[in-house]
């Protein structure tokens, strides 16, 4: 049983088992080698070896910054995009492994939202075609039956019912989010990725959406997987938050606790970052600013790929790759200078490594 | 000149235009303020509020057609920007008002390197020579942090990360000392890590330089902690105004309120959010009385009826509002008056 198991009082829905998502870039054939193209083979491991449950009901938040691999996990849990290796368990099957057929089958349960909602709908379609497509295409309901069904999916999301044969260009932003969600759960789905929900729309839409999805998690028992790198946004909707860096998760707590007590050195600056909406607040507040920029993906850097920025590294950190492991209850961090008897960094005498010891490396 | 008030920079009444299939839209409708030497203003609101219009319209860079600024007064430094000659204008943009945007890459040439795009700057506006203009260049990225900037001024831009190309984007509006700095929402398009970085940087430098800066944004958490003084649009016209500080705590305008509440404070315990029901108005079609009012939670009869004034609620504290004075005492101003 690996660390991120532990939580056992409730099932997972969903269990992601070492899953790797690695791009191929080209390079190191042997036309390249003979016409002097690229000797090596690159690969851009975007989701780098990532265990996860995410539990019945619950809003996991996935924040990092982009690049960091948080909608190529999102992706790959529904096979929008090919795994490299690894499991996601749904219900007893390897969604991972799956035909096609029978991954068909379970997509059902298995719905995305996107980020964009000017690019994620057809714009030759109807409002009413576009929602009521997953219901033919599983075979849900038709004619009549549909036509209601995409009504009463319309009145759910806060859309009137006469929009039904309107087309995406009459809507604003938020109204387009909502015929996404309106789409997504049409086929009854137990688990929505929500990649981005917000990120395109206004300040007052935003608030909008997310009480829609709280709303509609209440409902209808949903769980969701919700992508941002709005770390506001994050810390609202979310029940446990995990924070990703090039293609790794590297900590994962409750809310509250993400946010009010983080341990890795990389959250504390990401929740530093966040600017708040209080300018007496702002005027006194001491902010950690990270040096650089996220290190490219394609040459990540060795041992802990955050070693490059952070402002507690030490040489082994160069060459121990840091596992995730439990440092508090439910308290999940990868980080060779902390361990679970020395959580607080800073606390931690100069150059020593506790997590070292109690196994929380491991050199690769 | 204006340095008896301090002001360096006074619009009056503007309105621009937009002729559109759809109507007349009027994206900026009416404002006015000032902006004081030394001061950072912060313009906050969604998109189609005109914030993006209103600053395109002072250094006179709105499309023409279908823009056109229909009246009002941009006094820059004691003068008229909108009654400049074209040639004049050219010479001030970038000298003494510069622009940083949002998309640091399509404010760049792909095919120019980046020590050239900068050089050309002071090479038009200072009469640099070649060997001036390139030390000059690198002195620029080396003060906005560019690492090794000797080497990497001759760079392409897509050689540059995000937050790097926004850097340049800085150097270049720096590099000929303008007085005013325009940015509109500079770091939107960054990581939250790199916005960070912008922000510190664009604080250190106006410290350094004393350049005036006008702050473009959706983000209520940027403007709290950047900004002196703030104003709030909402379909081209000034919603609310005053100083930074005094806003925040205590708002006189539903439309501000509602804004402020709808951000999540992370800091607090997460209940049901607050939301501003509906949509933004479609500026092309707006109906007489507040453009605010099919949205707002203090709606009367009156709000839809008439246009509603722009009540002073302190020195320099306006809210456009019937019910301005209620809202502010609501929040707890105006107790001592």
């Amino acid at each position: 049983m690996s660390a991120v198991e532990s939580k056992t009082d409730r099932a997972p829905l969903i269990s992601i088992r070492d899953l790797k998502v690695h791009f191929d870039l080209g390079g190191g054939g042997v036309l390249d080698k003979l016409l002097g193209g690229k000797p090596e083979k690159r690969v851009v491991k975007a989701v780098d070896g990532v265990s996860l449950d995410i539990y019945h009901r619950e809003t996991l938040g996935l924040v990092g910054e982009s690049g960091c691999g948080k909608s190529t996990l999102g992706r790959a849990i529904l096979r929008l995009t090919e795994p490299t290796s690894g499991q996601v368990i749904y219900r007893d099957r390897d969604l991972a492994h799956l035909s096609e057929r029978q991954l068909r089958e379970e997509r059902r349960h298995l719905q995305i939202i996107f980020q964009d909602p000017y690019a994620s709908l057809n714009p030759r379609m109807t409002i009413g075609q576009i929602v009521g497509e997953p219901l033919e295409t599983f075979r849900l309901a038709r004619g009549r039956e549909a036509e209601e069904r995409v009504q009463e999916l319309l009145e759910t999301v806060g859309l009137s019912k006469r929009f039904i044969k309107r087309y995406p260009h009459e809507f604003s932003g938020g109204q387009r989010q909502r015929i996404g969600i309106a789409r997504a759960l049409a086929v009854d789905p137990d688990f929505i990725v929500a990649d981005e929900p917000i990120s395109a729309l206004d300040v007052s839409i935003q608030a909008q959406i997310m009480n829609l999805l709280e709303k509609l998690r209440r409902e209808k028992h949903l769980t969701y997987l919700f992508i941002s790198h709005d770390l506001r946004a994050i810390r609202h909707v979310s029940d446990r938050v995990a924070v990703m860096y090039l293609g790794r998760l590297v900590e994962i707590a409750d809310a509250k606790t993400i946010y009010h007590e983080p341990l890795m050195p990389y959250t504390k600056a990401l929740i530093s970052a966040v600017p708040v909406p209080d300018p007496q607040i702002e005027a006194t507040r001491q902010r950690i600013v990270l040096e650089g920029d996220v290190p490219s993906p394609i040459n990540p850097p060795s041992g802990c790929p955050f070693h490059t920025r952070c402002p507690y590294a030490i040489d082994v950190c160069k060459e121990v790759v840091p596992q995730l492991v439990q440092i508090k209850p439910s308290h999940f961090a990868a980080c060779i200078r902390i361990s679970p008897s020395q959580p607080n960094i800073e606390d931690v005498a100069p150059g020593d490594a506790p997590g070292l010891e109690s196994g929380v490396g491991q050199v690769r | 000149m204006n340095e008896k008030d301090g002001n360096l920079l006074e619009v009056k009444d503007l309105r621009t235009y937009f002729e559109t299939d759809d109507g007349m839209v009027k994206a900026v409708d009416g404002i006015s303020f000032q902006l004081k030497r030394g001061e950072t203003l912060g313009i906050v609101g969604e998109s189609g509020s005109g914030k993006s219009v209103t600053n395109l319209s002072i250094i006179r860079l709105i499309p023409d057609p279908p823009g056109k600024i229909v009246s009002g007064e941009v006094i820059f430094n004691g003068q008229d920007l909108l009654l400049l000659t074209n040639e004049a204008i050219r010479k001030v943009r970038g000298r003494r008002i510069a622009m940083i945007f949002q998309d640091p890459m399509t404010s760049l040439n792909p095919f120019m390197k980046i020590s050239k795009q900068l050089m050309e700057m002071t090479q038009l506006h200072l009469g640099h020579s070649r060997a001036q203009a390139q030390a000059h260049a690198i002195k620029m990225l080396e003060t906005v942090g560019i690492p090794d900037a000797r080497a990497r001024a001759d760079n392409y831009p897509h050689e540059f990360s995000g937050g790097m190309r926004q850097r340049v984007m800085i150097a270049m509006a720096l590099s000929c000392e303008p007085e005013l700095l325009i940015a509109d929402e500079p770091t939107t398009a960054l990581d939250v890590t790199i916005q960070a970085q912008i922000l510190e940087l664009i604080k250190t430098l106006k410290k350094e330089t004393g350049t005036s800066v006008i702050l473009i944004t959706h983000d209520l958490g940027v403007v709290a902690g950047m900004t002196d003084h703030l104003i709030v649009m909402y379909a081209g016209k000034i919603f609310e105004q005053g100083k930074t500080s005094e806003l925040f705590a205590l708002p006189g305008n539903p439309y501000t309120k509602g804004l402020l509440r709808s951000v999540p404070d992370p800091t607090a315990e997460q209940g049901k959010l607050y939301q501003i029901p509906g949509l933004p108005p479609d500026v092309a079609h707006l109906k007489p009385g507040c453009p605010f009012a099919p949205r707002c939670e203090k709606v009367q009869e009156i709000c839809h009826r008439e246009f509603p004034p722009f009540v002073q609620l302190n020195a320099d504290h306006y809210s456009l509002c019937h019910f301005a004075r209620e809202v502010y005492a609501e929040s707890g101003g105006g107790r001592a008056s």
